[in-house]
Formats: structure tokens, sequence, C-alpha cells
């Protein structure tokens, strides 16, 4: 099962370099969610050989909600929110995206660095400490450097995606309720940003972050 | 089921009921009726609680999942009283919109539900013995507050949510991300009882990745500087209960998250050298941060909010002197909640009479408020650590813990951020106590019996604490302080 895991993985990282220099931005929610329902099998390939039958089930469950939430829900509330909000202008990145996409590059990178140092106790495949990491990464990068709000949830989604890899380490030892717990709020988060996004696009006509500046000091 | 069981199930439940309850009600001023009674009845249950805690030593329910020791009990007598204080204002304070019209039926049941929603999810922190399910209350916590924030959806108050939810739901993915290290860290699973009985053969290494995450994580939504640009534009634009309940507890329940990890920690590390430099430096940063901020504010709320800044970084150097440190912190926990929660009730109050937020502009409190302008400048008064009252007993005895411990350039800094930020607040109010009031010689209104009451009570009860120390309560601290540090 391990080579198609590492096909997943690495079909992760290539999404988060994707999502980086995409500039439209239904396709950067379209590709989340490729990524989310990729990473869905994730469980099953790796721990399903060596599980028992009700482990199985554990990690069946798991495995249909986050593909219930991370490629059906979270991509339909993005896009009603990206219609309500009516955004005509697309990514505006603060720095343009080759910039970014070299930025990524250099991050994953170093996330294969620091899957070398953290010097964790035999992790079931090479790649999955470096595509959680990139994913982290490159989610900050993408917060920190668009100006509209949805693509900041979208940073956050590439974000909660490379925590949910690197949670596969370990799956064991989180129980099944605390995992469909972590789904929940995730949902429930994107949902209340939605909202947040539908708001703003209301109070302020845009929803550019970057003009959210009236709190100081 | 056992009767403790039964009573922690209560005791989670009756919160998720009560926020039910508030969408089932349709009258504005029914539901705030219905808040106070609940926050009452939460209270008594929170009481029972720890009267059969004190009984029998710790509850258990759900198998190991849900625990309520000593330290969550003393955590939980904070909640009900925050919550209690605020709830029975709440009626107050929006009565004055009902009034006006500016509330509506559909705005007070969202507000009722999203409190008890709010209080439930706390709850729920404060009884798990699971890491994991912990951190899903957490989450939740912010999540159920974003639209607390905006009850009133304007231009700011919807800047202030959008932070607040983004910064807080990133910092709470790290605090994740430290819980699935202490995870990798340990054979067996995140039950906080097991990690704490076998904490010294836990990996130390990756305890130390797992303890720097966790610290960020939740460190952001306690509001430890640099992690926290989002608290003073939430405290500033939320409704004055919610801004209470955010000081008061909500930004200690993250610290309490911290707490946790520390005797695991430490246990793996092998001394709490590493935990407890890390917390100094934290601590120290934020009230250095707070006390600059501090001196060039003129916003009440904003000015209350770095307040809560500075005394969480005085929470954090608490812990991280270690020993009768910590005792002091958790003591410092509690008077620093009562304290805040009056200073933004009565802050709240004051702004809707003076339509403005801004000291400058509210001259004459006293004359014009009796009751909350005296709640106000006593509280602030307290806030700066005066003396008897009980804040002033728990920052002397961290600096009794500092000078044993020989940290004197700590100290030399502690003390100069504490100076600075007395001056920085008697200034700002001292000009608004003293000075004529707007408008010519308007009778100051007839003072309200209930009013009062939730000034007063607070603010003798802090000063009762600051001369003498119920035995209950001591027997709370110290056995709290026990699990932290594992010595008396």
């Amino acid at each position: 099962m391990i080579p198609y895991v590492n096909f997943i993985l690495t079909a992760a990282i290539a999404l988060n370099l994707y999502i980086v220099s995409s500039s439209r931005l239904r396709s950067c929610v379209q590709a989340a969610a490729l990524q989310g329902s990729v990473l869905a099998f994730l469980p099953i390939l790796l721990w399903g050989t060596q599980a028992s039958k009700l482990e199985i089930i554990n990690l069946l469950l798991i495995g249909i909600g986050t593909l219930g939430v991370k490629a059906l829900l979270i991509p339909f509330l993005m896009f009603r929110s990206i219609q309500e909000a009516n955004v005509r202008r697309e990514v505006e990145p603060f720095i343009s995206l080759h910039l970014s996409l070299s930025a990524a590059a250099v991050l994953v990178i170093i996330s294969f660095w620091i899957s070398k140092v953290t010097g964790l106790p035999h992790p079931p495949s090479a790649y999955l400490v470096p595509a959680a990491f990139s994913g982290i990464l490159i989610g900050f990068l993408i917060m920190v450097s668009r100006q509209k709000a949805i693509t900041q949830v979208i940073g956050y989604l590439i974000f909660e995606n490379g925590i949910f890899i690197f949670g596969q380490i370990l799956f064991q030892k989180i129980p099944l309720a605390v995992e469909l717990g972590v789904l929940l709020d995730l949902l429930v988060g994107i949902l209340v940003m939605g909202i947040a996004i539908y708001h703003i696009s209301r109070e302020f006509d845009h929803i550019d972050v970057s003009r959210l500046d009236g709190l100081k000091g | 089921m056992n009767h403790s069981s039964l009573l922690i199930w209560i005791f989670l439940l009756f919160p998720a009921a009560a926020a039910v309850g508030c969408l089932i009600l349709r009258k504005a001023s029914w539901i705030f009726r219905f808040i106070m009674v609940g926050a009452a009845v939460d209270a008594g249950l929170g009481f029972i609680l720890i009267q059969s805690l004190f009984q029998k030593g710790a509850l258990r329910a759900a198998g190991s999942w849900l625990r309520v020791d000593t330290l969550s009990a003393y955590y939980i007598l904070i909640m009900i009283l925050v919550f209690l204080m605020a709830s029975i204002y709440a009626a107050r304070y929006f009565n004055e919109e009902i009034q006006k019209g500016s509330l509506s039926d559909k705005t007070a049941a969202r507000f009722g539900s999203l409190w008890f929603g709010t209080l439930s999810v706390m709850t729920l922190v404060l009884l798990s013995n699971n890491l994991g399910l912990m951190w899903v209350g957490i989450e939740a916590t912010t999540l159920a507050t974003t639209f607390l924030i905006s009850l009133h959806p304007s231009p700011l108050s919807l800047e202030a949510a959008w932070k607040y939810v983004l910064i807080c739901s990133v910092g709470i993915a790290l605090a994740f991300l430290g819980t699935l290290f202490v995870g990798a860290a340990d054979s067996s699973s995140l039950i906080w009882t097991k990690l704490a009985s076998h904490a010294s053969i836990l990996n130390p290494q990756l305890m130390k990745m797992a303890f720097i995450f966790l610290l960020i994580g939740y460190g952001t939504k306690v509001g430890l500087a640099p992690l926290h640009t989002w608290l003073p534009d939430a405290h500033s634009q939320a409704p004055a209960p919610v801004s209470a309940v955010f000081s008061g507890f909500m930004v200690n329940e993250a610290m309490y998250c911290i707490m946790r990890y520390l005797p695991i920690v430490n246990g793996a590390v092998g001394n709490s050298h590493f935990s407890r430099d890390l917390l100094l430096f934290f601590g120290i940063f934020s009230m250095a941060v707070a006390a600059v901020f501090i001196l060039f504010q003129h916003d009440i709320k904003r000015l209350l909010a770095y307040s809560t800044v500075e005394h969480l970084g005085i929470t954090a150097i608490g812990l991280g002197l270690g020993g009768l440190g910590v005792f002091a912190a958790l003591f410092h926990t509690l008077n620093h909640s009562i304290c805040k929660t009056t200073g933004f009730l009565s802050a709240g109050k004051l702004g809707q009479k003076y339509g403005t937020h801004d000291l400058r502009k509210m001259p004459g409190t006293l004359q014009k408020e009796q009751v909350w302008g005296l709640g106000l400048f006593l509280s602030l008064i307290i806030l700066v650590g005066s003396a008897p009252f009980a804040v002033f007993m728990s920052e002397l005895l961290i600096i009794k813990a500092a000078v044993d411990h020989h940290h004197f350039l700590l100290l030399t800094f502690f003390l100069t951020a504490l100076g600075i930020v007395f001056i920085g607040v008697l200034s700002h109010a001292v000009s608004a106590v003293w000075g004529e009031p707007p408008g010519d010689h308007v009778l100051p209104e007839p003072n309200h019996l209930g009013d009062m009451l939730l000034v007063g009570a607070p603010l003798l009860l802090l000063l009762i604490l600051g001369i003498w120390m119920p035995h209950p309560l001591r027997e709370l601290l110290e056995k709290s302080t026990f699990i932290l540090t594992g010595k008396q």
C-alpha cells in the first residue's frame, strides 16, 4: 500500500504548489477539494493492512467523514461564499504569483529538512512528514500573502490538510470521537468564516482584508 | 451510572439544553430573564460538583474521558462566578437596547443560544481528561464566540470578528499539532491521567517540540504577546458582557490548557527549566507590550483589554517561577477574573450612557453614574495592584517567589512594567473620574439596588480575599499547585 500512499502524498504537495500559483479563485477551491478527497483515502491505505476489524470500521468512518466534509461540504460552502460575496477580481496577491511559487518551492525543501531533524519514531512513509509540513507552511504563506478574505480561508484549509496528514502518524492514539470532533470543528469553522465573509461583503462592498484596518493601537 | 458521573453529565449538558431553550423562547425580555436563571442554576450545579469533589476526591465519568480534579474544580469556580455576574448584567445591559429598539427578538435569541453554547463548550474543556477532546472544546469556544463579537454587525465589529476567528483558528490548529506531538511521544493515548503518571518515560525531544507548539497555539488564545493582536480588537468591539467573559474566563481557560501540559513536559524533560524559561519569556514580553500600549490608550475597553494581556503575562511569570509562583499565579487568575469582569461591566454601562468609550470624552463619571463610575474607578485601582486588595496580594506573592529564586533581573522588568501600567491607568482614570460631566446639571439617575450589588459584591470579595483567605479556597489552591508542580 505504501506506493499508493506515496502517490497521494506527492499529489498533495503538487496541489499545494498549484494552489499557490493559480490566479483563479474557483480553481483554488477545486484543487483544495481534490486535495481533501485524495487525503481521505490516506488513513485506510496507511493502516488498513494491519488493523483489526473494529479499527477498519474506524478507519472507514474517518475516511468517509473526511471525504464528506473536505470534498463536498466545504467546497460547497466556499463556492456559495464566492457567489454571495460577488467576487469580481480574482486572487489578488500582495506578492506576485511567481514569487509565491518560488517561496512555496523553498518551503517544500524546508519541510523535507524538518522531517529529517524532528526524529519522529518510524513514520510509515518517508513523505508523510514533508507533505504535512509543506501543507502547514504553504497554508501560512497563502494566508499572509493574499488580500481576499476567501483566499485566507483556502490557506487555512491547506494548513488543516497538512495537520491532518501529520495526524496519520498516530492513528491508533487518536480516538474516533476526537477525529470526528476535529472534523466537525473544521466544518463549523469554515461555516462561521463563510458567514463572516458574507457580512463583510455586505457591510464593506468588498472582502479585501488589507482594507480592514479600522482598529488600531 | 453512579451519583458523581451523573452530576458531571448534568453539569456538561445543562448549558447545551439551555442554548436550545433560548431558541424556543421568542421574546427578548424573556430570553434575558431565562439567561439569568440559567446561569444561576449552572452556578448551583457547579457548587454541588465542587462540594462532592471535596467529599470524594477526583470524580470521573465516561470511562476516563471526563474527570474533575482540584485544578478543574478551581477553574469551574472561576467560570461560574464570571458567567453568573455577566449573565445578570446582560439583562440590565441589553434592556437599554431593547427599549431603544436596536435589539430584535431574533438577535436576542442568537445571543442567548451562543451564550449558553459558549458555556457548554467551556465546560467541556474543563471536564475533559482526554487532551484531544480538550482541544476540540477550545476550538469550539472560538467558533461559538465569533458572532458574539459581531452581535450587531458593523464594519469595526466584523473586522474584529474576522481577525479573531482567523488568528485563533490558526493558533489553535498549531496547538493540535502540539497535541499530535504529545501523542507521538507516548505509546498509549492522549489520556491526561495516564500521561501524567508515566511522564518520565516519554520521549523528551518530542515533548519539547510539542510544548513549543502548544505554548504558541494555546498562547494565541491566551493573548500572550506577540500573539495578542486579536485581543484588544475583539474585546473592544464585543458587547460588554461578552468582553467580560473573554477577559474574565476565556483567556484563562486557554492558560489552563497550557498548565495541564506542564507536569507532563517537566516529567519527560526531567527538569522544569525548559518550560519555565519559555513561560517567563512570554510573560515578561506580554507585560512589556501591554505596559507600552496602556500608556497611550484612551479607549477604556482597549485599555482593559491590554490590562488583560498584562495580567495573563503576570500569570505566566508566576507559572514560570514554579513552587510558590504557581500558587500565586492560580490565586492571581481568580482575582484578575473577578476584577476585570467588574471593570468591563462598568465600562460597558458607562459607554452606553456617554455613547463613546473614549476616556477623554467621558468626564465626571462619578457624578453622572455613581455606581458604575465608582465600579470602574475602583476596579482600575485594584487592577494596578493597590493594597490591600487581592490582586496586590497575589502580585506580592509572585514578587516573593522571584526573590526566593534570585530572579532579580526579571524582578526589575516586572516592577518597571507594573510601574508604567500604574502611571498609565491612573492618569487616564483620574481625568475621567474628576471633571465636569457634559450637559448642564443632569440629575444623576436613582441607583438601582441590583447594580449596587453587582458592583459591590465582587469588589467586597476582592477586599476580603486580600486580607483573609478562606480555608476551602486555600485547600483548592494548594492541591492545584500540587497537581502542577508535584510538591506543596
